[in-house]
């Protein structure tokens, strides 16, 4: 690409790059693993044995990982539809039933998530599937209901009935919803079909006690992007998403003042798990006097758990890049570096060729579009140290040494990389930055509550019925993320616990799911907001069991600088380790404690601060459980700990707490 | 030079063909029975055996130069790569790792020369980092994800599976070198658990039962070599 200038951009900034007909394949890693090309070369294969001419696009995944690999196709007359679970045979039905014949398919469509309250177009698909059973047993019946009904009205040409895989609505009966238009109901009874088809698809009037009105909880800004563009095109981000556009407002038509001005309006807070407000943190930053100043992405997505940085980095690399050099030019830096994990293969290829790219447009390198501005950024890779998420740590990894922490202050916006002040973002943070730009700080601050504004992207994995990302406004409620978004916990077991914030965060019981997400609110509840993992828990996990297996990653990771961190997190997982052996004692549980108090206060930096959350937040909610391992004894340890999940202390964790 | 010892005859000493063509196990054994018939070992032999084990000596070094020369050469093309960068040594690291699978020592010995870093400062940065090797891997990697998602979903039941059918734990591989097993703390495949990662493809929501196959197309594309 030839570089751009401003008039270039402003051009870009009118398009509309929508097409009218596309096949999206949704190509990241879990989408890969899922059999995600094998797709793309059926579809591919299948679209040219009947010469069409219908381009399959590669993009980012929307984040639905419970249906990989997702297959999303839009057509003239028809409305978009995602298609889940797609294997070689679905791909080669959806170019010759879906394209060719303008036939949805059965078992693989998804409802969509914008549903509407009005009919505004002629019906011409019903989708339709029963949420109060994980086999959808009533589904194949209510098909059958349908299209008799509709045979009987001499619609069933112009209708056709299809079995969802997912309507996005959970324990809701029967659902159904009408497409084009959107228009869903819920707690359909097979007396209630009939009416569907004579009122509302003959005469498009809405049944409004059927009607399903809870609108979508989820609000995209980061994953805007997100399974809409190919991540490996700087073309589809300028046409389709508007790309860069919130940086030619920048460099055209703002200060360095008015961008952090704007952040402060915003009330974005870093989004790494720490909450500090961002603006607060660039301005630092540029208030320095020097003549470096360096911007980092942190992208060492350690958390067990966590993929929504994955997730961001392989679908929509510009953003990131985007706001990046939105914060760069806000406190006056010419570098910057991305620091990703090596674990993320793709991410890095990914973001190393949105470098590249942008590098020959111009929007990175010199004179940036005209304005002065020079900036560019460079790529470092992690190399498996969870500690490196740690600013300090992660700084010494740049710089080529061990990632040790080292003490604050000096806090890295005084004395970073290379002892030049620093500003570390984390990857949604700086996702975010490009949209608030663009749309303004105002538009992103009516979204959340007063302390935390705008929208938090959590991976909800663990035991739930759909593992998937979402993103919601700040203040939803644990409740609505776990059952109303995910569908709650996988074969109808009772919800035990969710864990957030990974190994730095703590369980939240089931009777405080009603807990508005913020951070404050989180803290109280003796967890964190951390980047954003939430595992959810059913019964049948022993919640000392899973304190033990935080603790054994952070002891493994501790990197032994100091004593708190290395002797104290080493001694508790004696003692966890003990009780689940049966063989603890109730002293073991005051002295629990004792130590966790003693790492908090002392150690060095995060890791070994946060360390004890795991086992403080279990034991102040599930105190009798590790009491019921101490008075069951070891047979009693043997039956719930039992599943063959009891591993040995392994070496490195031995050889942590020896090492000076 | 693994062929059978050619027997001895019995009323004579084995030529320089014949001892050249010996294993060492074999050769101790013609000299055992060399001595048992005359006593001693005579003049001759030795000295033959001594040039025999001269030019195998000489060969060797010629075989570890040239290894060393090529490791000295792509080390120094590495450092060419990355010599203008501020805290490269991370990132050369990667670049030896990508290449041979592991950091050998010859390689982290050249890369201490070529930087002018002592080789302790490099083994303590190897050291800390769990996603370096100092061992070379097997023709094959097995790896099972233990993030948290995984765990809840039964990753130690795969994990204990492997062991069983391999008979190694993490971090070991196999004594034939076919496959090297080893545990990560996340692919960020969290939404496919329990995830395996098979010579850098991944295998999502995977079962014990599935273990048996992967590790037969394991064996199979080993047989086929």
């Amino acid at each position: 690409m030839k570089p751009l200038t401003r008039t270039d951009l402003e051009a870009y900034g009118r398009q509309n790059g929508e097409m009218k007909e596309w096949i999206r394949v949704q190509l990241d890693t879990g989408g890969i693993a899922a059999g995600a090309e094998e797709a793309l070369a059926e579809l591919t294969r299948v679209r040219d044995e009947n010469r069409l001419t219908i381009p399959i696009q590669r993009v980012g995944s929307v984040g639905y990982s419970f249906a990989d690999p997702v297959v999303e196709v839009k057509c003239p007359g028809l409305p978009r539809i995602l298609y889940g679970q797609v294997s070689a045979e679905v791909a080669a039905l959806i170019v010759r039933d879906h394209v060719m014949k303008k036939r949805f398919i059965d078992d693989h469509a998804m409802a969509t998530r914008q549903r509407s309250l009005t009919i505004d177009q002629p019906v011409t698909q019903i989708l339709v599937r029963d949420t109060g059973a994980d086999t959808g047993s009533k589904t194949e019946f209510f098909q059958f209901a349908f299209v008799e009904e509709l045979k009987r009205r001499g619609l069933a040409e112009r209708v056709q009935v299809v079995r969802a895989l997912d309507m996005g609505i959970y324990h809701e009966g029967v659902v159904v919803q009408l497409l084009p238009s959107g228009l869903t109901y819920s707690n359909v009874l097979a007396a209630d079909v009939a009416r569907i088809v004579t009122e509302s698809v003959a005469e498009r009037r809405v049944l409004d006690d059927l009607l399903f009105k809870m609108p979508n909880p989820q609000v995209r800004i980061v994953l805007r992007n997100c399974g809409e563009v190919d991540p490996d095109s700087l073309e589809d981000y300028l046409t389709m998403a508007k790309g860069y556009q919130g940086l030619r407002r920048a460099l055209t038509g703002m200060t360095p003042e008015q961008v952090i001005a704007e952040m402060k309006t915003s009330g974005l807070r870093g989004r790494g798990g720490a909450g500090f407000p961002t603006w607060l943190k660039w301005q630092l930053t540029r208030a320095q006097k020097s003549d470096e100043r360096y911007v980092i992405c942190n992208g060492d997505e350690g958390d067990p758990g966590a993929f929504m940085d994955r997730s961001v980095l392989e679908s929509d690399p510009h953003s990131v890049l985007e706001g990046m050099i939105l914060a760069a030019f806000a406190m006056g830096s010419t570098r910057g570096y991305f620091y990703i994990r090596a674990e993320y293969p793709k991410a890095v290829e990914r973001v190393e060729r949105a470098l590249v790219q942008a590098r020959e447009a111009g929007l990175l390198g010199s004179n940036i579009l005209g304005s002065g501005f020079s900036f560019d950024a460079k790529v470092r890779l992690g190399a498996g140290a969870f500690v490196c998420g740690e600013e300090t740590a992660l700084i010494a990894s740049i710089e080529g040494k061990r990632g040790s922490p080292s003490p604050r202050p000096p806090y890295p916006s005084v004395k970073g990389l290379w002892g030049k002040p620093t500003a570390i973002n984390n990857v949604e943070t700086l996702a975010n930055v490009s949209a608030i730009i663009l749309h303004g700080g105002a538009w992103y601050a009516k979204n959340g509550t007063e302390t935390s504004r705008g929208t938090k992207v959590f991976a909800v994995t663990g035991k739930v019925k759909n593992a998937q990302l979402v993103e919601v406004p700040m203040g939803t409620t644990l409740r609505q993320i776990v059952f109303d978004i995910c569908g709650g916990v996988l074969d109808d077991k009772d919800l035990k616990a969710v864990q957030t914030g990974g190994p730095s965060g703590g369980v939240i019981p089931d009777k405080h799911l009603d807990t508005p997400v913020s951070y404050e609110t989180l803290q109280q509840l003796g967890s964190i907001m951390g980047s954003g993992g939430m595992l959810v828990m059913d019964k049948t996990d022993s919640m000392v069991e899973v304190a033990k297996f935080y603790l054994r990653f952070c002891v493994d990771e501790s990197c032994g600088k100091c004593a708190p961190c290395r002797i104290g997190g080493y001694q508790m997982l004696q003692i966890l380790d003990r009780i689940t052996r049966g063989r603890g004692t109730t002293a073991d549980i005051g002295i629990l404690r004792r130590i966790c108090t003693a790492m908090q206060k002392a150690s060095l930096c995060g890791l070994g601060q946060t360390a004890p959350n795991p086992v403080l937040s279990t034991l102040r909610y599930f105190e009798e459980e590790y009491k019921a391992y101490i008075e069951g004894g070891p047979s009693y340890a043997r039956k719930t700990s039992g599943r063959g999940q009891v591993v040995e202390t392994s070496k490195e964790t031995a050889k942590a707490a020896v090492t000076p | 030079m693994n062929s059978a010892p050619p027997l001895p005859v019995e009323d004579r000493d084995p030529t320089s063909t014949e001892l050249a063509k010996c294993d060492e196990a074999s050769l101790l054994g013609l000299l055992d029975e060399i001595e048992h018939r005359h006593g001693f070992i005579p003049r001759e032999v030795s000295d033959e055996l001594e040039r025999l084990i001269l030019v195998r000596l000489e060969r060797l070094k010629r075989i570890q130069g040239k290894l060393e020369s090529t490791i000295q050469r792509d080390v120094q093309n590495h450092v060419a790569t990355w010599r203008e960068e501020e805290g490269n040594l991370i990132m050369i690291l990667h670049a030896i790792q990508n290449q041979h699978g592991y950091v050998p020592r010859e390689a982290a010995m050249a890369l201490s020369r070529e930087l002018g870093v002592t080789l302790a400062r490099i083994y303590e940065v190897i050291t800390f980092y769990h996603y370096f090797k100092l061992q070379p891997p097997g023709n094959h990697s097995v790896v099972v994800c233990n993030g948290t998602a995984c765990y809840l979903k039964g990753s130690l039941e795969l994990l204990n599976e492997l062991r069983a059918r391999l008979g190694i734990s993490e971090g070991q591989t196999t004594a034939d070198r076919h496959v090297h097993l080893d545990v990560v703390r996340c692919i960020g495949c969290c939404g496919m658990s329990p995830a395996l990662v098979v010579d850098g493809k991944t295998h999502g929501r995977v079962k014990t039962s599935d273990i048996g196959g992967i590790l037969d197309s394991i064996k199979k594309q080993e047989a086929k070599k």
